[in-house]
């Protein structure tokens, strides 16, 4: 064969086997972009224990606090449950812009998908731990407008919760037991039951996994316009800066441009609230409710620093399951991912902090960009029946 | 936007060690050098991962007839961002001239830089050191 047809048809050859990769994984990712995918797995990651919750990872607890979870009875007059709002059914969210108890609050449900990955909860992060975080509504007059009292007779009235109870916590709230500790405890076993809500793989998990063993047929599987998005994500569209590791939450809070006006005329001053909240409330990990005893749980809320760009911030929430959390935002704002999607592509940078993080630019990304994103963005959620039914909720 | 220092504590800086700077450290380290000062220092653990927490162990040490530091302030931000970080270290001085610095956390990807601020009397200085995180 003459050399120069042999060189043609090696180019021929190499020309289609370049058309072939292209076909199984049409999206080229560079190696610094294939890195920072990695970091979104493996999914699910192991649940680590609460040392500050003694109960965290007790089966009693857990049992315990899912049947509180949805027991109208711990509201102050049995109209409600942490359910009513928290609807496995809606992602654990509600499907209202703001949520709404006895009355309308000020910010939207968050999720509880994954809440026990959290550092921060809430969305000022005003509770440093779940079971305090899971005190709050119990207690809140527009929520379940209970009290201590109200919840510990509860856990002596019903025998079945009251086992539960003794084998978790050692004791039956009895009349000597102070009411306080009670409530305490009830929100351990919530945060317990809480901690056990990991969301299941998705079609993303998939495609990190195929990348990782640089398996090019799976990862072919992987639908071209979420690629397309996925690089988006994690390259021009600085997403990956807050929305980081195998939540899609860096755990910490943002002043991504939403409005500073709660619905009722006054201002949520978000983060910079939330601290000062924190380090006022007796509950927090300071204080005597806190079961580790090596210090190390309370480190984030004795170094937390209140500074002047808090406030606006909200929690960078975490994106699994995103596609049944709708509406978005703090305050529920937008309706759609197509909408978030859409504020950061036309983001107003006159809004944000004049010492606001630069990364945060308009995006101007084109229709198709826009569709890409949504398609990754939905392929971070689950497509069992258990994650559109809330089938296995409330536990049996 | 506004930097935040971090004021760790004052400190009282131990005389110049006989042995070589952060020879007492143990482990992996990093080196941050101004005029006349040496900073040393490790994290723990020793990979910094975005989003937890680490410690940073330091020893601090005077060049020549530089005077003893009287304390020391340390910081982290991210140039390129104008931001710094969430949380305010503490630090408790150790023996053998060490500190160990608790409450560090990176909650961004991307180029870090450490600010190591020394007081000294009649003189303060400044020592950066760079960490690219991923």
């Amino acid at each position: 064969m003459r050399p120069g047809v042999a060189g043609l048809l090696l180019a021929c050859l190499l020309a289609a086997s370049v058309t072939i990769a292209r076909a199984q994984a049409p999206v080229a990712f560079t190696e610094p972009e294939v890195r920072r995918i990695l970091h979104y797995g493996p999914w699910p990651q192991p649940v680590l224990r609460d040392p500050s919750n003694r109960v965290s990872g007790n089966a009693d607890a857990i049992a315990l606090g899912g049947r509180l979870f949805y027991d109208r009875r711990l509201s102050g007059d049995g109209a409600m449950s942490c359910a009513a709002c928290h609807l496995p059914d809606r992602g654990f969210t509600d499907g209202r812009d703001r949520a709404y108890g006895r009355a309308a609050l000020d910010r939207n449900t968050p999720s509880v998908w994954n809440v026990g990955f959290a550092r921060w909860f809430g969305w000022d992060g005003a509770a440093d731990s779940l079971w305090r975080q899971s005190m709050k509504p119990i207690l809140n007059p527009i929520e379940l407008a209970a009290d201590a009292n109200h919840v510990a007779a509860l856990l002596r009235s019903d025998q079945e919760l009251s086992a539960h109870y003794a084998k978790a916590f050692g004791a039956v709230p009895d009349a000597t037991s102070a009411d306080e500790t009670t409530l305490v405890n009830t929100g351990k076993a919530i945060a317990a039951y809480l901690e056990t809500l990991v969301s299941r793989r998705t079609s993303f998990d998939d495609f990190r996994d195929a990348l990782a063993n640089d398996d090019r047929a799976a990862a072919a599987r992987y639908p071209v316009a979420a690629q397309r998005g996925l690089k988006i994500f994690v390259g021009k569209g600085n997403c990956v800066f807050c929305h980081f590791g195998p939540t899609f939450t860096n755990g910490e809070f943002a002043d991504v441009g939403m409005p500073y006006f709660a619905a009722k005329g006054g201002v949520d001053a978000g983060r910079h609230g939330g601290i000062k909240e924190l380090l006022a409330d007796r509950f927090n990990l300071l204080g005597p409710y806190n079961d580790d005893a090596s210090g190390a749980a309370a480190s984030k809320t004795r170094h937390v620093a209140l500074q002047h760009r808090n406030f606006g911030e909200f929690k960078v929430p975490g994106l699994r399951n995103v596609a049944l959390t709708a509406p978005y935002m703090h305050n529920g704002s937008l309706a759609t991912l197509r909408d978030v999607v859409l504020h950061y592509s036309e983001l107003d940078e006159e809004r944000l902090h004049a010492d606001g993080v630069r990364i945060l630019r308009p995006l101007h990304l084109a229709p198709q960009e826009v569709d890409d994103l949504v398609a990754f963005l939905e392929s971070l959620t689950e497509r069992s029946p258990t994650a559109q039914t809330g089938k296995s909720h409330p536990p049996q | 936007m506004r930097r935040l220092i971090c004021l760790i504590a004052l400190v009282s800086i131990p005389a110049i060690a006989a042995e070589p700077c952060g020879s007492t450290l143990g482990g992996a380290s990093m080196r941050a050098e101004s005029e006349h000062y040496s900073v040393v220092f490790r994290t723990v653990p020793a990979r910094v991962a975005v989003g937890r927490a680490f410690a940073l162990e330091a020893q601090v040490c005077a060049k020549g007839a530089a005077p003893r530091p009287t304390g020391l302030r340390v910081d982290a931000h991210m140039p390129a961002h104008r931001h710094g970080m969430n949380y305010r270290p503490t630090v408790v001085a150790e023996e053998g001239g060490r500190f160990r610095a608790e409450g560090l956390l990176f909650h961004m990807p991307g180029q870090w830089q450490f600010i190591f601020d020394l007081e000294a009397p009649g003189a303060n200085e400044r020592i950066t050191k760079d960490l690219s995180l991923e």
